[in-house]
């Protein structure tokens, strides 16, 4: 009896001591660098009617999954001019042609004319110097674009922690992460990076009721790349595979401005940043063409770049500012303004985005400037 | 030294008056029951991401307390139904994903009905490009006390046709309760509207009845607005059988927002817009007028004077539908009111003093002392339009007070018998 006792509460001290034993290592564990992807605490629903249930049924993909290798030569790398900032989050980005089709050159700015069948694949991902704890780079989700029946579908993809399998999840997930410093930024960043619910892909990618690709137009797509080993002009490419018609001679298609690439003049990258940011919605039947504010590439009118423009129905997005852009003044303009914050009802762009692109900011602050010469 | 006793009398009384009229501008507090639930966001989220065409979502029984919005895009012919107002309640405090609650795009016949939305970041529920919007029995809210942090609209239809609002209530709003812009073909019928800035508002519309609603307690009742720079002018509005009463409220707008000059204690507002025909209203208590005309001119003129009070922040406009010194350049509209008819209305007025926190009430204080006025114009004219506003006959009692603003008060009248309809 006492000895049992005795047994007992030695069981239960040394629980209690590898118990403090353990604590301190959990704690000395400063943070998980991604905590949000799929796990088996996840319910996965099968959504049948909308799409198929893992990424790796489509076969697009040779295995390991996550090296993301296309698994045939319909499946075609692309890369962009301009992309659009998504909380620093890199990209890898397909088009997977059906055997036999090419799809169809419009104007520089228009979004190639696919074939049905097309899938456009883009996946998000940050690289292991970005996530410390992590041995190899980590993917978050996978959008699809799919042209079906003449009409396109979105349809998106979270991974699994194991980043063995994607699965089809149209609610939406936020997943914490930390960032690391890397060369170009000097501070760690921890936030919550928010996948979309299927319902939010429309926001940016509905223009006069339908949904569109928006990455994939010749001015974006004018550009170097490795294929097949070697660096190549991806819309020569293109056609020399015969999966591109009707292109102009190659040399006479306009090429957006990589507004990274600081030997382009302040006003070409600062107007390609807000093309590639903005545009989508800010342009004639897009879903922000209320506001009066268009933001294309091409457009030339100041006053609907938004110089001297009051907005029409901000809200509290107008910061107690008068005009979306004021000459000179970064600081009196609305634009810069509602780029410079992250609450719900002033964040611009209003989805994708839980962080300030600190450099996309400079960027247009040095414009609004240099509109002032 | 008695002289001095008598000016010292008259001074604090005049003090004691002014703090009166001052401190008679309420800002209420909206505080229903409520006990709420997390956790059934997916749940709900995941009924409006797989609504199809024709499909019902039914909403159970709750308080659900939700961090992103509810989108539909591009579905016909769909129901959204909860179990009643402030049963089935959709809270969107502290959401962190899309600016309104529930959010209608590209759609068509879409019905709301028996729910209560509340307190989104932005807006509560709009609706753009859709062919056939109800909303029934819909309550839309911002709770606590009212403030310019509130939402902006809580209904808001825009760019839509064949707009049913009916049975509905609209509290707290920044901007607008009930608010329909650039729509066709509206109806505004037996709702409630309260504690808002404005308490229903017609905005560039065309074929609009508005008629059996309540607008109480609000900045400004019913207002009728057309704005420039927008797709469409508003026409052919028709405001009947309402009961409007104690619109008193402190304006609470977001600065330099146009409902933002809409003074305390109006009744009604009609902003520029042709066809507006005003019969068989109550209207009771509203401090500074029960019925005001006036022309985006004036309003427009009184939004430069406000900006330059403003010294430490000269250039301090912006906000939902702003004061727009480009109107001039929008050649397709017009500012000035036209064909504003008004018919046999009630109006009766307790007050002694309009509010005096805006130019209106001021120039009625001085212009019109301890008398109320139940139709205000400001007197600007379109020199083109044919009728400005008229009286139909039988109401030549209303008390009238054109002001000729233009002239300084020059031509000012109380004549109803001049602006007789033909």
């Amino acid at each position: 009896m006492y000895r049992n006792i005795f047994v007992s509460s030695l069981v239960v001290v040394t629980l209690f001591i590898s118990c403090k034993k353990k604590k301190p290592i959990v704690e000395n564990k400063a943070y998980i660098s991604v905590s949000g992807l799929l796990t088996s605490q996840d319910t996965l629903t099968s959504y049948d009617d909308l799409g198929l249930k893992k990424l790796s049924d489509y076969n697009f993909f040779k295995n390991p999954l996550n090296q993301l290798i296309p698994a045939s030569k319909q499946i075609v790398p692309y890369d962009l001019n301009s992309p659009l900032f998504t909380d620093y989050a890199s990209k890898k980005r397909f088009i997977v042609f059906p055997e036999g089709t090419a799809a169809n050159y419009v104007s520089d700015e228009s979004y190639l004319d696919f074939p049905e069948g097309t899938t456009l694949i883009k996946n998000f991902y940050y690289t292991n110097k970005e996530l410390k704890t992590s041995t190899s780079d980590i993917i978050l989700e996978t959008r699809l674009l799919i042209k079906n029946s003449g009409k396109w579908i979105t349809l998106p993809y979270i991974w699994n922690e194991e980043q063995t399998e994607a699965y089809l999840y149209i609610l939406g997930k936020d997943m914490d992460l930390v960032l690391e410093p890397t060369t170009e930024r000097t501070k760690q960043i921890r936030f919550s990076y928010s996948v979309p619910n299927i319902n939010m892909c429309k926001n940016c990618h509905v223009k006069d009721k339908d949904l569109v690709p928006l990455g994939p137009t010749p001015r974006q797509l004018h550009r170097e790349q490795m294929l097949e080993g070697t660096s190549q002009n991806q819309l020569a490419y293109l056609l020399e595979n015969n999966m591109l018609h009707n292109l102009p001679t190659l040399s006479e298609v306009e090429k957006l401005p990589n507004y990274s690439d600081v030997s382009e003049s302040i006003n070409n990258r600062a107007r390609a940043y807000l093309d590639v940011n903005c545009a989508h919605c800010h342009q004639d039947g897009g879903s922000a063409k209320t506001s009066g504010l268009h933001l294309m590439y091409q457009e030339q009118d100041l006053y609907k770049l938004g110089v001297n423009k009051p907005p029409v129905a901000a809200g509290k997005g107008s910061g107690d500012l008068a005009y979306d852009v004021v000459v000179g003044k970064p600081e009196e303009s609305i634009l810069l303004y509602r780029m410079k914050h992250v609450e719900p009802d002033i964040v611009m762009p209003e989805i994708g985005k839980n962080l300030v692109h600190t450099e996309g900011v400079e960027l247009v602050d040095a414009w609004i400037r240099s509109l002032a010469n | 030294m008695k002289k001095l006793l008598y000016i010292l009398a008259f001074l604090i009384a005049g003090l004691a008056i002014l703090y009166v009229v001052i401190k008679s501008e309420p800002t209420p507090t909206y505080q229903p029951a409520r006990s709420y639930i997390e956790g059934q966001e997916n749940a709900i989220l995941s009924q409006f991401l797989l609504a199809k065409d024709s499909t019902v979502i039914e909403l159970a029984e709750g308080h659900f307390t939700l961090k992103q919005s509810l989108s539909l895009d591009g579905v016909n012919h769909v129901t959204i139904r909860g179990k009643g107002m402030g049963k089935t309640v959709l809270n969107f405090k502290g959401q962190t994903k899309g600016a309104e609650g529930i959010r209608i795009t590209n759609s068509s016949n879409i019905t709301i009905q028996d729910l209560t939305v509340e307190n989104a970041k932005g807006d509560n529920i709009k609706v753009m490009d859709t062919d056939g919007i109800s909303f029934k029995h819909v309550e839309s809210s911002w709770t606590g006390e009212v403030s310019e942090d509130n939402g902006a609209y809580a209904f808001y239809p825009v760019l839509c046709k064949n707009v049913l609002i009916d049975n509905c209530k609209a509290i707290a709003s920044s901007d607008a309760g009930i608010y329909v812009g650039q729509s066709v073909d509206v109806v505004i019928s037996n709702n409630e509207a309260f504690y808002n800035v404005a308490g229903i508002e017609s905005e560039n519309s065309i074929n609009v009845k508005i008629f059996g609603n309540k607008a109480y307690e609000n900045t400004g009742g019913i207002l009728v607005f057309d704005l420039p720079g927008l797709t469409q002018y508003g026409s052919n509005i028709e405001v009947y059988n309402n009961l409007v009463y104690e619109n008193n409220t402190k304006n609470f707008a977001k600065a330099g927002a146009i409902v933002g000059q809409v003074p305390s204690g109006t009744g009604s507002l009609v902003l520029s817009t042709e066809g507006v025909y005003f019969h068989d209203n109550t209207f009771k208590d509203n401090k500074t007028a029960s019925i005001a005309i006036a022309s985006y001119e004036l309003i427009y003129e009184l939004g430069k004077r406000d900006k330059k009070e403003q010294k430490e922040a000269e250039d301090v406009v912006g906000s939902v539908r702003v004061i727009n010194d480009k109107y001039t350049s929008d050649t397709n509209y017009n500012p000035y009111p036209r064909n504003i008819r008004i018919g046999k209305n009630i109006f009766s007025n307790s007050y002694l003093f309009p509010t005096i926190n805006n130019d209106f009430g001021k120039i009625l204080m001085i212009k019109k002392p301890f008398q109320t006025v139940d139709v205000l114009w400001d007197g600007l004219e379109d020199e083109a339009s044919e009728s400005t506003i008229c009286f139909e006959k039988g109401t030549e009692t209303v008390s009238f007070f054109g002001l000729d603003v233009l002239n300084d008060f020059k031509n000012a009248t109380s004549d109803v018998s001049k602006y007789i309809c033909k």
